[in-house]
């Protein structure tokens, strides 16, 4: 070694500090692209609206004649349109729903 | 070489002080909001809340006691194969037409009953705002309607039938 120079050395110090400081940066906006997409998908998969639906459908229609069809034709429709197993019985005022995530289920329902 | 060593505390003060600034930049830029690719899907989050509301809204009879109006629209629209009254409304709902300002909401509405016969499910294509070309970003609305319809080939009766909207913004 022909003369050791031991000037700036904070400033490489300084330097290595800046170059990790931006690769933590650069991981920090590389984790946020997947928490926006998780957080928004988890809310839409929700199936607020179809429990809702379905919900409202049997107990706001308990009078009428042909019931027992009406029970298949929901519980057929749910199953080919929704992939939702819906299984509910106005005698014992029982509502299952589930969708392979989110599940339902209503007892002693009152009108 | 001039051996000159004086400064060195402040150059370190001078990048020290600089680093602060870029960050305090970089934290004031971004605490706006960081639009993720992920972000879209809030878009699609609303618009099938909006859609949902509307075929709700078409759902709810004017008054349910009296015998001209105990239907809601969506049952006479269904009923009696009315689809362009269902284009009408659900533009409108969806502000997409009518006074104020508009929206740039395209749909495609269909329905699905059983027959109860064979228990096959089948769809029937009710109307459009513009045809299905594949490549739209749709989102799917529905709603469970009591109708009082034939199923193809099965005769008429009360039934529960699945109003499907697709929709999509131009």
């Amino acid at each position: 070694m022909a003369r050791l120079n031991d000037d700036a050395q904070w400033i490489v110090l300084m330097g290595f500090l800046v170059s990790f400081s931006f690769f933590f940066l650069a991981l920090v906006i590389n984790q946020s692209t997947i928490v926006g997409q998780t957080t928004a998908e988890s809310v839409i998969e929700f199936s607020k609206n179809d429990i809702r639906d379905i919900r409202d459908v049997i107990i706001t229609n308990t009078t009428l004649s042909n019931l027992t069809v009406i029970n298949n034709d929901i519980t057929n429709i749910s199953l080919s349109c929704k992939s939702a197993v819906v299984y509910y019985n106005n005698e014992d005022h029982f509502i299952h729903y589930y969708n392979g995530v989110t599940r339902y289920n209503e007892r002693n329902w009152t009108v | 070489m001039v051996k000159n060593d004086n400064g060195q505390l402040y150059t370190i003060e001078g990048f020290a002080a600089g680093l602060i600034m870029v960050i305090t930049a970089y934290l004031v830029v971004n605490a706006t909001s960081v639009y993720t690719a992920g972000d879209t899907h809030i878009n699609d989050m609303q618009l099938e809340a909006l859609g949902s509301d509307a075929l709700r809204m078409m759902d709810i009879p004017i008054n349910a006691t009296e015998s001209d109006n105990r239907h809601s629209d969506l049952r006479t629209i269904i009923e009696n194969s009315q689809f362009d009254t269902f284009r009408i409304k659900f533009l409108d709902y969806t502000n997409e037409s009518g006074s104020g300002p508009g929206h740039d909401i395209q749909f495609n509405a269909s329905y699905t009953c059983r027959d109860d016969s064979s228990n096959d499910v089948q769809s029937v294509q009710m109307v459009n705002s513009r045809n299905l070309t594949g490549g739209e970003h749709t989102v799917r609305s529905t709603k469970w309607v009591i109708v009082d319809i034939g199923c193809p080939p099965e005769a008429s009766r009360e039934r529960a039938v699945l109003v499907e909207v697709l929709l999509w913004r131009d």
